[in-house]
């Protein structure tokens, strides 16, 4: 059960944030029947970083894969990059909120900088982001998950 | 009587967000230039200078504040966000701002607290 204590983290930049959340470990366990289900709920209900950017990764080459930057459409692009990527999200089940956003950007030599910082509960939310490229643009995703 | 559109306690008042946000905005890029060297610290400032206006509000919300900036040379961007939540109480807030230069896009995003 998630606490109502929020821990005022910031996240800090975005291109450079590592995300490590694999340590769910426990030391002592009462039997091996109950340590198996401790895991899997865990594994069940945490937000996991590698998972998510799998999915973004594939959204976004579904989306716009071999295509050029094309001021018509990229409207309708990043469009379906957020929708798809949503709802692979919710089809994993997991008791989570999500936030997914999305920029595409022409590439032309302007100078592009983004950050976010997050207040929410440390130890049960998380985030994971993706930077792609082609010859034409880059697409930056970001997703968010809140523990419910 | 209860038919107000940001009168309901119970939701995300988008339009203080928004007031809240471009204060912030005018505050750290004010009167700037774009310039490689301070825009790193341009946007980590614009962020939590947000984050923390918003938590002083003391409401119970999870916040997620992101921005952009982006140097003006013609490049498009285009940005675009997907929520999946509870429509009743959570909310977001995009202000998009610029100047001479450049380009700012930040988006505040409130997520209840159950």
């Amino acid at each position: 059960r998630v606490s109502a204590t929020t821990k005022n983290k910031r996240v800090g930049s975005l291109i450079l944030k590592k995300n490590d959340r694999k340590s769910y470990s426990r030391v002592t366990f009462p039997s091996e029947a109950v340590a198996m289900d401790e895991y899997q709920t865990e594994e069940e209900t945490a937000f996991v970083v590698e998972e998510v950017s799998k999915i973004i990764k594939e959204s976004v080459e579904a989306a716009i894969g071999g295509n050029a930057y094309q001021h018509s459409r990229v409207n309708q692009w990043s469009t379906s990059v957020v929708e798809q990527c949503l709802s692979q999200l919710s089809k994993l089940g997991k008791p989570f909120k999500y936030i997914v956003t999305c920029i595409i950007m022409q590439k032309n030599g302007a100078g592009l900088q983004t950050a976010s910082t997050c207040f929410w509960d440390n130890s049960s939310d998380g985030s994971c982001a993706v930077r792609w490229e082609n010859k034409s643009m880059y697409c930056i995703v970001n997703v968010f998950g809140l523990a419910l | 009587m209860e038919e107000y559109p940001n009168g309901n306690e119970g939701s995300f008042n988008s339009e203080e967000a928004d007031g809240v946000v471009k204060e912030c905005i005018e505050a750290v890029v004010g009167g700037d230039d774009y310039s490689v060297n301070q825009v790193n610290k341009w946007t980590a400032s614009i962020v939590e200078r947000c984050l923390t206006q918003l938590v002083k509000q003391g409401k119970p919300y999870k916040y997620i504040v992101t921005c952009a900036v982006m140097q003006k040379t013609g490049a498009g961007l285009h940005t675009a966000n997907s929520c999946y939540w509870d429509t009743a109480v959570d909310g977001s807030c995009t202000v998009r701002w610029e100047n001479r230069t450049m380009y700012c896009v930040v988006s505040v995003f409130a997520v209840a607290i159950p």
